[in-house]
């Protein structure tokens, strides 16, 4: 396996690291990953957080993200903040509802100019 | 795995997707299960609190909805329907009208309860305006010498008044017109309502608005005026002027209006909610800024409340709360705001007051609670309370500022007024 990708934890991935990463290892990750465009469509959904969410990617990709999937998150603490700051990388606690239960998480929320995505990370 | 999408699967996303918010909780309010919708709305309102329980998370905007369930006596059924919630968040107190929650609870069994919650902001908007638009045209079909009527250009001076403005005002018509309509209603202390400047705004984006406030006449008395203000527009839509109708009316029409009863007051206690108390602080702050009127606020906590809850029940504390909104309203001056802030916190805002005088009304207010007797099947009750006070300064939040005094009342000992500035007024 790639070394970059074995060193790639929740704190110090890259917005082009999660940009760049075979789908393999994106799915190999610990933590969930999203990644959404600029309207807000999910285009990576990996398997860590498919799990933990009860869903099946293939039903995932092409959704609105915050409307169809992560309503929790469809507020000033998450996505109005991809919307105000367009060079983002914050680690916030919050609480999702991961198959209806009420679930303590970090959340990193990660966009840069020179990126195509933004990216939600998702540790329980 | 497989892209066969499983009963489970489509379950899951049918409730991921739902546009409305379902929560169910156990007695205690320990949530077992809630979708996304529900926590959009539910988790900025938590602040510090627990997010796992929802009365917790809904204890600073409607702490009644946790008496409202223990007080449902019936093994099951519909505790609150359609009972809404303002959910006023600190973070952006300019915006206009705060967020209007609707929510439902219906209990299940002895331990079982399904919540939903919807956000109605903009219908209850819509509502409100109607319900403006119904009392100003039903009024209308009154006698029309009720009706103060001016013209004013779009610079927003004078023009043209009618004869009724001189018989209601007292003020001649030549004295007014020439005159910025924003000079003949400079705003007075303490009376809580957008100004001319921003009515006039207002009425320009919306094409009409309508307020109602206090007036004072030439001689000095005042009276409760219905203020229309509606725009004229030419026939390319561009603004020509304005025309303002004043109207005199009997203040108790406008406190029977429930749709701004619920606006503005806080449910159990009837003292103003958070969201009303916010907006006339930020008009009272302004008006401090801007011509130097001392501004004074007072932090009450009534101590121990916790205590009173666990040992004569929470109907017995809400009992305590009203009467004790009760004994403080009665005290305070017309000018004057109380306000309920959540749980047994209240603050006094006082206009046009320094620190020496919102001290001296504070130990007033220590020594009513300090005097009230509750009745309570287990014998009477009586509480003490903890007041800080603090008076607008440049260089410090007011409201932090209060709330430390507060604090410092607490931390000496309780049933005490501390002032910021001042020295400690023994109990």
């Amino acid at each position: 396996m790639d070394p970059a990708v074995i060193a790639s934890t929740f704190e110090t991935v890259t917005v082009a690291e999660l940009w760049t990463m075979q789908a393999r290892a994106r799915d190999d990750l610990p933590f969930g990953v999203v990644g959404i465009d600029e309207a807000g469509i999910t285009i990576i959904y990996n398997e860590t957080e498919a799990r933990m969410a009860g869903l099946n990617p293939s039903q995932v990709m092409g959704s609105r993200f915050f409307d169809e999937i992560a309503q929790c998150m469809n507020n000033f603490m998450v996505a109005q903040r991809f919307e105000d700051e367009p060079e983002l990388d914050a680690t916030i606690p919050y609480v999702l509802t991961l198959r209806m239960r009420p679930t303590r998480v970090r959340m990193r929320l990660l966009a840069s100019r020179a990126a195509p995505l933004r990216f939600i990370l998702i540790e329980r | 795995m497989t892209d066969a999408v499983s009963e489970e699967e489509k379950f899951l996303e049918f409730l991921y997707a739902a546009p409305v918010g379902l929560v169910e909780i156990d007695a205690s309010g320990t949530i077992a299960m809630i979708n996304p919708y529900a926590m959009k709305h539910l988790l900025p309102l938590a602040g510090e609190r627990d997010a796992g329980n929802l009365f917790a998370m809904l204890e600073n905007c409607a702490p009644e909805l946790r008496n409202l369930f223990d007080g449902f006596e019936q093994a099951r059924g519909t505790v609150c329907d359609g009972h809404r919630i303002i959910a006023e968040l600190r973070r952006n107190p300019d915006e206009s009208e705060p967020k209007v929650l609707a929510c439902t609870l219906v209990k299940l069994g002895a331990n079982r309860a399904i919540f939903s919650i919807s956000d109605i902001t903009v219908q209850v908007a819509q509502e409100h305006r109607l319900k403006q638009a119904e009392v100003w045209f039903s009024s209308l079909l009154n006698d029309i010498n009720d009706y103060a009527v001016a013209s004013i250009t779009s610079d927003g001076v004078v023009d043209a008044v009618n004869a009724s403005w001189t018989t209601q005002t007292g003020y001649p018509r030549d004295a007014l017109i020439g005159q910025a309509v924003a000079d003949i209603f400079r705003r007075s202390v303490g009376d809580g309502n957008p100004g001319m400047v921003q009515q006039l705004r207002l009425a320009a984006r919306d094409g009409w608005h309508l307020d109602e406030m206090w007036h004072v006449r030439k001689d000095g008395s005042r009276y409760w005026c219905q203020r229309l203000l509606a725009v004229r527009a030419g026939s390319d839509g561009e603004l020509t002027g304005y025309t303002l109708v004043l109207r005199d009316i009997e203040p108790q029409r406008y406190s029977t209006d429930d749709v701004r009863r619920l606006l503005t007051q806080d449910h159990l206690t009837g003292a103003a909610n958070r969201a009303n108390f916010q907006r006339r602080f930020q008009r009272e702050q302004k008006a401090w800024r801007e011509h130097g009127m001392p501004l004074s606020l007072i932090m009450l906590d009534i101590d121990h409340f916790k205590g009173v809850n666990d040992t004569y029940g929470h109907s017995a504390g809400d009992l305590v709360l009203v009467r004790f909104a009760e004994t403080i309203v009665k005290a305070i001056r017309p000018t004057d705001l109380l306000a309920r802030l959540g749980g047994e916190e209240f603050a006094v805002l006082l206009p046009a007051t320094d620190l020496s005088e919102a001290t001296k009304i504070a130990e007033r207010l220590r020594c009513l609670a300090a005097d009230m007797r509750v009745e309570t099947p287990q014998g009477d009750l009586s509480i003490t309370v903890s007041l800080g006070c603090a008076m607008a300064m440049p260089d410090r939040d007011i409201l932090s500022a209060a709330d430390e005094a507060l604090y410092a009342a607490k931390r000496n000992g309780r049933d005490r007024v501390h002032a910021v500035g001042g020295a400690a007024v023994a109990a």
